[in-house]
């Protein structure tokens, strides 16, 4: 595996969960980002499931879509 | 730059029509503009989806088009990198910045550095964002000064000078609401332009798999190498536009918290960031690269020639038939005028509420304060203008990657430390901004000793990048180290100011205990009532008020039932004691009100509540 190209999903995402933690955790304290309440729950999951969403379209496009041969194998 | 002016008169009609069109457009938009309120904020009024669009509008820079197809031509999708690191910015955004900004009802980051901090830290925080802004400006109108005298021939300036006066025109009458609307128009427009293109190279390759199989195999990552090359290297765009030019569009940028601030609510800013972070963004980073991949996919054909600068403008016309080229041109145009109109009318914001108003004419009545707005408007595209000889020395993206590594980093640690830390001391912020922003000056005149130990072996062609990252680490350790030795400010007068007191703003906010418990929209007929004249408050039924989930006292908002109108036709009121009347369909409303939201008698509208 070519690290040159592992570092900077490992780089983005690894600051990225830092800054996500950070956000959500001052959320939590003093209750503003309230888990009792529905809407709030739903903002949580929609935060985690962008980061993942978006570390699944980086890993597609640098594990496997660069190597799709040409245009037969799309 | 292609020497000759391409296109045809059908082109430059349709570009021509769609300029007088935006702007006649934003110049209608002026009659909802009677206050500051009107001016700055839009009467903070707006639906999620209409703020979401114009936020992209904002994003897109005219330099987006032209920058990123550059850097699509020459790296390939990885192009896309700077549209797509904005989500982790998110949580900070909308659980810490926004509820303290909205709550506390700052209009400007110099007011809030007061709040939090003190007076001294809001005049260096003042002089700073002004620069930012400005440069802003300029680098904005020389992009499209340039890519006018590709189309059409022009000298840089005189295309700076035209689009500067239309664009200054529109802020001057129409504001917030005129830079909102036109916005929109322009947000679709432009992802219209930038996705019809993709979409007419992919039938013209045959299929995605054809296009797919044109580009070089090292066109095809997310991301560039880690640390090369150094114009390009991931860590240096990371540095410089994940960190902190995306921080400081989040955090520092006043046409952003002007936009923020003209939602309706707050819960309406949630729904606005994920709609333009993980939806917009995204097509955005496709439709402003794409001209650069499918120029290198045509070169790669042999059917094309082209430099990376021209790439887009070229792709663009050799796919496109007459009129629908000018079409393209007309988003590129869009580009331009949806980023500086924000711009113009931040300059406008922080000057008024940062300078005019606490320092040379304070306690004037309100039509004298839009007045300066408006006159600082046309001075701010003025000032644009001004600095655009100065950006004429680098390329477009250089020019805009230097500036923004150079100018943010202070300003943006000192908000993150201050929102985030209730240790964080006045003194600190303080050193973080004035020390951090000589540190970084001079870092200009000793590069390799100050950048060059953060440039990761790339040497000095990173550097333009690497110094975001210097002056985050320089402007945070300043912070930090300030900190342990000062005196903080006592927690009773943080509160609503830092995170974990966003509460404390909601109740200030509201001048009570917030109400979250769910409930629905309630739809109702306008009955004016001179009774209620001047309480900012409405009588609803007691159905209507448990189908919100609502008690008196609680902030309300009643909107025109077509909800694509965004909220153009609404106003803020407070819930009245529920009234005993015989028709349970009816909402009391006052004259005042009825006439803010362009309410008649006997009209539908849907009443729900915000806290």
């Amino acid at each position: 595996m070519n690290m040159l190209r592992v570092w900077p999903i490992v780089c983005e995402f690894g600051i990225g969960a830092v800054l996500c933690i950070v956000g959500i955790w001052c959320g939590l304290r003093g209750g503003y980002l309230d888990l009792k309440i529905a809407e709030d729950r739903r903002l949580l999951v929609t935060l985690v499931a962008g980061y993942l969403l978006m570390l699944v379209l980086m890993c597609v496009f640098t594990f496997w879509a660069p190597f799709w041969a040409n245009g037969d194998s799309v | 730059m292609i020497a000759q002016a391409i296109g045809g008169n059908l082109d430059y009609a349709v570009m021509l029509g769609y300029f007088v069109a935006v702007m006649g457009f934003g110049l209608y938009f002026g009659r909802y503009t009677t206050t500051t309120k009107d001016f700055f904020f839009g009467g903070q009024r707006f639906s999620w989806w209409l703020i979401a669009f114009s936020c992209v509008a904002t994003v897109v820079g005219s330099y987006s088009f032209i920058k990123y197809s550059a850097a699509g031509f020459r790296y390939g999708i990885c192009s896309t990198q700077s549209y797509l690191n904005d989500w982790f910015w998110m949580p900070i955004l909308v659980l810490i910045w926004l509820p303290i900004i909205y709550y506390n009802r700052i209009t400007s980051v110099p007011e809030y550095l007061e709040k939090r901090f003190d007076r001294k830290t809001r005049i260096a925080a003042t002089v700073i964002i002004l620069f930012y802004i400005v440069g802003y400006i300029g680098i904005n109108l020389i992009t499209l000064g340039r890519t006018l005298e590709t189309l059409l021939g022009w000298q840089v300036m005189t295309g700076a000078i035209i689009t500067a006066v239309a664009v200054a025109l529109y802020v001057y009458i129409g504001g917030q609401t005129a830079v909102i609307m036109t916005d929109l128009v322009q947000g679709f427009i432009l992802l219209i332009a930038g996705l019809g293109l993709f979409g007419a190279a992919i039938y013209h390759f045959g299929g995605f798999g054809n296009f797919w199989a044109l580009l070089p195999q090292d066109h095809k990552f997310a991301f560039s190498d880690f640390a090369a090359p150094p114009k390009f290297s991931f860590v240096g765009i990371y540095a410089q536009d994940g960190l902190a030019n995306t921080g400081a569009l989040m955090l520092m940028h006043q046409g952003f918290i002007l936009r923020f601030l003209s939602l309706k609510s707050v819960k309406d800013s949630r729904r606005m960031v994920v709609c333009w972070i993980l939806v917009l963004a995204p097509l955005a980073a496709v439709a402003t690269s794409c001209g650069g991949w499918i120029a290198k996919a045509l070169v790669n054909s042999g059917e094309l020639v082209t430099e990376p600068g021209d790439s887009f403008v070229k792709a663009a016309h050799f796919l496109c038939a007459p009129g629908v080229f000018g079409f393209v041109l007309a988003a590129l145009t869009a580009a331009l005028m949806s980023t500086a109109d924000s711009l113009i009318n931040a300059v406008s914001a922080i000057f008024v509420n940062d300078i005019w108003k606490p320092y040379v004419k304070p306690d004037s009545p309100d039509k004298h304060y839009l007045r300066v707005a408006r006159i600082t408007s046309l001075v701010a595209a003025g000032l644009g203008l001004a600095l655009v000889p100065v950006f004429m020395k680098d390329t477009i993206y250089g020019a805009h990657s230097m500036f923004t590594a150079a100018v943010t980093p202070p300003v943006l640690m000192a908000i993150l430390l201050g929102i985030t830390w209730k240790r964080y001391s006045p003194a600190a912020a303080f050193a973080t901004i004035v020390g951090g922003a000589i540190l970084i000056g001079l870092s200009f005149i000793w590069p390799d000793a100050l950048v060059g130990p953060f440039d990761f072996g790339m040497g000095p062609d990173s550097y333009k990048f690497m110094r975001a990252l210097f002056g985050l680490l320089a402007a945070g350790t300043l912070g930090v180290s300030v900190t342990w030795l000062t005196k903080p400010k006592p927690d009773s007068a943080l509160k609503g100011l830092v995170a974990g007191t966003q509460k404390e703003a909601m109740r200030r906010f509201k001048g009570g205990e917030p109400n979250r418990r769910p409930g629905s929209k309630a739809r109702l007929r306008v009955k004016i009532d001179r009774d209620i004249s001047e309480e900012n408050t409405i009588i609803l039924p007691q159905a209507a008020l448990e189908t919100m989930a609502a008690e008196p006292g609680d902030l309300l908002y009643a909107s025109h039932i077509r909800w694509w109108y965004g909220g153009l036709r609404s106003v803020h009121v407070k819930a009245g004691p529920p009234c005993d009347c015989q028709d349970g369909g009816l909402v009391r409303i006052s004259p005042e009100d009825a006439a803010t939201a362009h309410f008649s008698d006997g009209q539908e509208v849907v009443v729900e509540k915000i806290i």
